[in-house]
């Protein structure tokens, strides 16, 4: 009986009795959600394009991260050396795309995947040799990103948004937006998704397949820098960020491999909904740290039912 | 043909010299992790370790006029990788420093059999303090337990009995090092009448700490103690300033004392504290031949702002722990090439006095302590650190662990680990 009334009566007590609080999880809920969004978005895009699941999307965020520290640490003014990072990560996907991706055409998927196995580690290598494996801390002020709080009273309570979260929030939605424009506007958002959808029908009227990897690579590199910014601005830039990178790997089992919508409301839905069952059941129950595993239990439940995911398209294959 | 031959010469000479060195040097291998999640806390403690050791050789041209091969074997704070490690180095080596409670735990057993002592300098499995159980294990100067008993006195200003009522939140790493002073705290709240309430993180969420930090909003408790490590750190003070937790109600264990996570917040960040077993000393006589003989030289990986650290010293004092350990072996045995065994001899008859530490030019650095067959800790105590928004400076005097209760503790669970592991072997010749 006790049981029960944890599971299925005290909880929303609680959420009643402090309504504040209520907000206040829900909000950080959203947060991390939208980053975790975010991550998920750079491996959804990536996998439309080349259907290759790039294992390097996490070493991506502390690179770029790194890369933006590093250079301002040199002198160089922050927004220039945002602009210089840019740079950094269109070579690099330039040269993952001579280097690794183009021997590898035509080779199965698998080959693909340990490819990006292997650019993690090289970046592991290159990105400590460069820059150190020391914490440093982000350029948040340097940047213009506000560092306050606003304190608001809500039912007579207490919650605290701080402007950084808000900023990424912000930020985050500004960039899902535009990637969106830019897929669904423009001439090689169309050539991305054309690929996405049938690479011999788009290779066959003419989209350059290299042209296109360079392109969705260095995308992933400009949401890698974002989520780097976001992330490195809470707990400074360190080669623990490369860890946040797995919190998108439910997200992407719930809300589909191929689809944006999916990696954009599976992303919102795991970040509220951890943070929800880790207070309100989580704690109380197990004693915590559920976080570790709600979301991929969570995705497991929603393959059981639909294997491709809620928002992934149903892969019907001749044998 | 020409290129062939002179790869096979030069492949011979690096043979018979790899082997020279072996045969010559006072193999120590290092179990490091200068990558990964945890690098940024393990890099200044492994420089200073490195730069301790190049500096004896340097000056001494070694120890008792061996050099000192100081390889290291890169863990990443995997505790897999710790293992392999730890077979990759041990054919030559005369001690393991294994780098993580968890990989600590993993070769403990392997070590009766292999007789190689473990190193472990705060940290490891408290009990290891136990001498006639742990024969080849040593945590001096200080265990965890020895770390929360100071914490605990701290705060209930050396009467725990003021701590009834009071509820003291133990915010740690979801990992054996992050559990291990769990039973401790257990005990004493239950002795001393305070709520203790565990709060896990795991090792994703150690920059997203946010769930744990509405726990701690929620549930106000008086007192947060942290057993943090790498990313969990600054994700930790970086929370606690966010969520407004007054800081000198938060205090780390000596791996939450690190000047680069708290120079993430800054003046934010000031009035937190830290217990230690080490004090940094910038005047300290073995710091400036430290700067001259390695860092000036160019054969130091630290930064120069690194030098002055808290950990960086603290891995200079681990380094000494060790010379010191293999010096007694070298005088006892009266010879300059000492193996495992001996080692292990050495390190239980450690006497760190306070002559001896000027003599070392490291006064003030760690407290004097001594080991001895049953006593593998030495139980030193610490001092006090608090981080004036800019470094950590002292904020005690002299400070002791509660080494009756502890005492009380280490006995039952060592004798429960050997039961455990049964058939392990205890010495029972083991008296002081």
């Amino acid at each position: 009986m006790e049981l029960l009334n944890q599971l299925f009566v005290n909880p929303f007590v609680d959420m009643v009795a402090a309504p504040d609080f209520l907000l206040q999880v829900l909000w950080e809920g959203l947060v991390s959600g939208v980053l975790y969004a975010l991550i998920a978005l750079g491996f959804v895009l990536i996998f439309r394009s080349s259907r290759i699941f790039n294992f390097a999307q996490g070493i991506m965020v502390v690179f770029a991260a790194l890369t933006l520290v590093g250079l301002y640490a040199m002198g160089i003014p922050a927004w220039i050396s945002v602009v210089l990072t840019l740079g950094v990560m269109l070579m690099l996907a330039v040269t993952i795309e001579r280097v690794v991706l183009r021997p590898l055409v035509g080779q199965p998927d698998i080959i693909l995947f340990m490819a990006t196995i292997g650019i993690t580690l090289f970046l592991i290598g290159f990105g400590e040799l460069i820059f150190g494996g020391e914490n440093k801390q982000m350029i948040t002020s340097e940047l213009g990103i506000p560092t306050g709080a606003f304190e608001l009273n809500p039912f007579g309570g207490f919650l605290l948004l701080e402007q950084k979260d808000i900023t990424a929030v912000i930020g985050a939605v500004s960039l899902v937006i535009g990637l969106l424009l830019f897929l669904n506007k423009t001439r090689m958002g169309r050539a991305v998704r054309a690929l996405g959808d049938d690479h011999q029908a788009a290779l066959s009227v003419g989209i350059s397949l290299r042209t296109i990897w360079v392109l969705v690579w260095f995308i992933a590199g400009v949401i890698a820098l974002v989520t780097g910014v976001v992330w490195g601005a809470r707990a400074g830039v360190s080669f623990a960020l490369e860890v946040i990178a797995y919190k998108a790997l439910p997200v992407l089992m719930l809300g589909g491999l191929e689809s944006i919508t999916g990696a954009i409301i599976g992303g919102l839905a795991i970040g509220i909904l951890e943070k929800l069952f880790e207070i309100y059941w989580g704690q109380p129950i197990m004693g915590g740290n559920t976080e570790t595993w709600f979301a991929f239990v969570l995705a497991l439940i929603v393959l059981l039912f639909r294997p491709q995911g809620l928002f992934g398209e149903k892969i019907i294959e001749r044998v | 043909m020409k290129k062939l031959t002179n790869l096979a010469v030069a492949s011979a000479i690096a043979v018979v010299t790899a082997g020279a060195a072996m045969a010559e040097g006072l193999n120590v291998p290092n179990l490091t992790y200068r990558t990964g999640p945890f690098a940024a806390t393990g890099i200044p403690l492994m420089n200073g370790q490195r730069d301790y050791m190049a500096m004896l050789n340097a000056r001494d041209g070694g120890i008792g006029g061996v050099p000192i091969e100081f390889n290291e074997c890169e863990t990443g704070y995997s505790t897999e990788k710790g293992v392999e490690c730890y077979e990759a180095t041990k054919g030559a080596a005369i001690v393991t420093q294994p780098w993580s409670t968890g990989i600590t735990l993993q070769v403990l057993p392997k070590t009766n059999v292999d007789q190689i002592p473990i190193l472990a300098p705060g940290y490891g499995f408290s009990p290891m303090a136990d001498g006639r159980v742990f024969q080849w294990a040593f945590n001096m100067p200080s265990s965890y337990w020895d770390g929360a008993s100071m914490i605990l006195n701290e705060l209930g200003g050396g009467d725990l009995s003021s701590l009834s009522g009071k509820k003291i939140a133990l915010l740690h790493l979801d990992h054996p090092y992050g559990k291990e002073p769990i039973p401790f705290f257990e005990a004493m709240a239950e002795a001393n009448g305070f709520e203790f309430l565990p709060i896990p993180v795991g090792l994703k969420e150690m920059q997203n700490q946010s769930a744990q930090w509405l726990q701690i909003r929620r549930e106000r408790p008086d007192y947060v103690i942290m057993w943090g490590w790498g990313a969990m750190n600054a994700g930790a003070i970086s929370e606690a300033v966010k969520t407004r937790y007054p800081m000198d109600q938060f205090i780390g264990v000596w791996w939450s004392g690190h000047d680069a996570d708290l120079a993430t917040v800054g003046e934010a960040g000031t009035g937190y504290r830290s217990i230690s077993w080490s004090a940094p000393q910038p005047d300290a006589p073995v710091m400036a031949d430290i700067r001259k003989l390695v860092f000036d030289a160019g054969d130091s990986l630290a930064a120069e702002d690194e030098l002055n650290s808290v950990f960086y010293q603290r891995g200079l004092v681990i380094s000494m722990i060790l010379a010191e350990g293999i010096k007694t072996a070298q005088e006892n045995f009266d010879a300059a090439e000492i193996d495992a065994s001996q080692l292990r001899w050495g390190l239980e008859n450690i006497n760190l006095t306070d002559e001896r530490l000027a003599e070392l030019g490291m006064t003030g650095m760690v407290p004097p302590f001594a080991t001895s067959c049953a006593n593998h800790t030495g139980h030193s105590g610490g001092w006090m650190l608090q981080w004036d928004g800019a470094q950590f400076v002292p904020a005690s005097g002299h400070l002791m662990p509660d080494s009756e209760t502890i005492a009380s503790l280490e006995g039952p669970a060592a004798a429960e680990y050997a039961e455990a592991n049964a058939p392990w072997p205890v010495n029972e010749d083991c008296e002081g």
